[in-house]
């Protein structure tokens, strides 16, 4: 017999000591409760539980990382999802989302022509043609392609390798969504569709790594696409990289005081700890600072699982707004990010809590091009 | 209770540079998107919901080329129980009294309750097919409707007035209803879905001629710009700025 839910994901094993819901961010201002679920999971076992708090998870896995009985906690709750994918009830927003990357290949139900609008006359970005080859393939994401503020990002990096001389190019209005936060809506039809045209599309160019702005691309390219023979790297190793090499260099003159934030895909998720950190010092005048919770403590910023397009409403503030709140008591007038998601959440929140006079929040690629 | 669902494959038009093929009556297809137009999706929905309520069969009917397989196969995944496809063979030639014709012929002898459509279709914005299809088969039609409370042999209806009215009507089946956008939610047709719905069957009536039409597309153009008009090209930053100009000059801002 085929094994149930609670099987594959290791519930029984549960021991209920609470420390899935004592780690989740969004525990505190949400209704989800992973412990609770769990239970109940365990106790009408014959049923499929069908709470609509799991859209509240931002799938950052903190819970299953802290579990001490391997109980795959995430794993389940995105199981959970696709029953109510398959019976299609689900927010009108996501739904929009899903169905946005189905026909324009983003989430944003922005047109595909207009993927490539992000580059401005002054950039040197090459359109890679099928057939062609390149040193560097940048997948650039749908959210940094479309979203007037994520843009800044895509437009900094590319000065950067530019600047470094980096052989590289981007695959233009051919380049679809990545497919990593459909897989955790649990439309995972519409995921394997993705995996399987992007792994088909990516075998008709010739380069030897793709770099990704998002860690969320980054994340499912590496550990998801099962069939890539290529080297898979986030933007802020490469820079790393060009750092070391001498291609890039920075003369340490940026005198404000960043701080750093880990975005869970990047951090917790595939520990990429250092690379951000080495890259922000280089072009620092002062020390980076660093949260009370950082590195595999990283608070989440509820920007990931789909909750781009899921609202929840809760009194208690965003984690965003808890973050932002906490970069000022540590001094900072910068957040340095390296996620887009992370990027917007943190912006907003910037603004809903009247920090606007005293903090900004900028992609790492842009505050290095700050100098230049 | 079994319903009919009238829907329609068009191209989403928001975002996209269109471009007019050399006939000058067409769109180019090449970079368009196409879907279900959008108050036929709330119609369907509203048949589902019915489904839900009452039992009974939904039958999906589109006129259209062979590609409208793709959103009849997602209305069969959400739900509906078969489909027809009626291609004729001068597709171009369609007018709203024609497909209604088509669609009436297909349809007459079905046993249905109701049927659905939405009430006007996004590409051509005739909003003729439901009434005139209504109007060849002989039943009552309630056209742009905004609430429904469905009983076993009618319904209620309020349909959405200028000025904040509404208003209430009864409504006895076999009745044609047509559907505003907002009325419902519609839900989502997942990938596994749509696979698992290609088991279902779509029954295709093709080469049929259109029984008559009753006007006549001369073209499809871009009006001229006006002479108070002033389109402002360029990106997001340089559009807000010629913007701001623009008020700022007039003393708006
Ligand atoms: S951390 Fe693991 S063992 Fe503890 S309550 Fe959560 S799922 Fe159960
Ligand atoms: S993945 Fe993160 S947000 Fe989701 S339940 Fe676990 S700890 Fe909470």
């Amino acid at each position: 017999m085929a094994q149930t839910l609670i099987e594959q994901h290791g519930l029984f094993g549960c021991v209920q000591c609470g420390r899935c819901v004592a780690g989740c961010p969004i525990s505190i201002r949400t209704a989800l409760n992973t412990r609770k679920l769990i239970y109940q999971s365990l106790l009408e076992s014959k049923k499929r539980v069908q709470s609509p708090d799991i859209w509240c998870c931002t799938t950052c896995k903190t819970c299953s990382d802290r579990c001490p009985k391997g109980v795959e906690i995430m794993e389940y709750i995105v199981a959970l999802r696709r029953y109510q994918v398959e019976r299609g009830k689900i927010e009108p927003t996501a739904r929009n989302a899903l169905e946005s990357i189905l026909k324009h290949g983003n989430p944003w139900e922005r047109a595909r022509e207009k993927r490539t609008e992000w580059i401005t006359d002054d950039l040197d970005v090459r359109i890679l043609e099928e057939g062609e080859s390149t040193d560097v393939l940048l997948f650039v994401g749908c959210t940094p392609a479309y979203d007037p503020e994520a843009q800044k990002s895509a437009r900094a990096l590319a000065k950067l390798l530019n600047k470094a001389g980096v052989d590289f190019a981007i695959l233009g209005t051919a380049e679809s969504c990545c497919g990593n936060e459909v897989e955790r809506m649990g439309e995972e039809g519409l995921f394997e569709m993705l995996v399987e045209e992007n792994t088909e599309l990516f075998s008709k160019y010739k380069f030897n790594r793709i770099v990704t702005i998002s860690p969320h691309c980054y994340n499912t390219f590496k550990n998801e696409y099962t069939a890539l023979d290529f080297e898979i790297i986030h933007y802020t190793q490469l820079l790393q990289e060009l750092i070391e090499s001498g291609a890039l260099k920075f003369d340490g003159k940026i005198g404000e005081n960043v701080i750093f934030h880990d975005p869970c895909f990047l951090g917790k998720q595939n520990a990429v700890f250092d690379p951000p950190r080495f890259v922000l010092q280089s072009a620092l005048e002062n020390e980076l600072l660093e949260f009370d919770r950082n590195r595999e403590r990283s608070q989440c910023c509820e920007g990931g699982g789909g909750r781009m397009w899921i609202e929840v409403e809760s009194d208690i503030e965003r984690t965003a707004e808890e973050r932002v709140k906490d970069a000022e008591y540590f001094g900072a007038e910068i957040i340095a990010t390296s996620c887009p998601f992370c990027m917007l959440t943190l912006s907003d929140a910037v603004k809903t809590t009247g920090l606007e006079d005293k903090l900004r929040v900028i992609d790492i690629s842009e505050i290095l091009i700050i100098d230049y | 209770m079994n319903s009919i669902v009238c829907i329609k494959r068009v191209p989403e038009t928001a975002e996209a540079t269109l471009k007019i093929a050399s006939d000058n009556r067409r769109l180019e297809e090449e970079n368009l998107v196409f879907a279900i137009n959008e108050a036929d999706n709330y119609a369907l929905e509203q048949a589902l919901l019915l489904q839900e309520e009452f039992g009974g069969d939904i039958t999906i009917v589109s006129v259209g080329p062979e590609k409208t397989d793709e959103i009849i196969r997602m209305a069969l995944a959400k739900g509906a129980t078969s489909a027809i496809r009626i291609t004729p063979t001068d597709m171009a030639e369609l007018d709203p009294f024609a497909v209604a014709s088509l669609i009436a012929n297909e349809v007459e002898d079905l046993d249905y309750d109701i049927i659905f459509t939405g009430c006007v279709a996004s590409d051509d914005g005739f909003s003729q097919v439901g009434v005139t299809l209504a109007e060849i088969l002989g039943i009552e039609h309630i056209s742009m409707t905004i609430e429904m409370e469905a009983g076993e042999d009618g319904a209620t209806v309020n349909r959405e007035l200028e000025g904040g009215l509404m208003a209430k009507y009864d409504v006895k089946y076999p009745a044609v209803v047509t559907i505003q956008t907002g009325i419902n939610e519609p839900r989502y047709a997942s990938i596994l879905g749509i696979k698992r719905a290609s088991s279902k069957e779509i029954r295709v009536v093709d080469s049929v001629d259109i029984g008559g039409k009753r006007v006549n597309l001369e073209k499809i153009y871009f009006p001229p710009p006006g002479k108070m008009a002033e389109i402002i090209e360029g990106g997001p930053d340089a559009v807000a700025e010629k913007t701001c100009e623009i008020l700022k000059s007039k003393g708006l801002l």
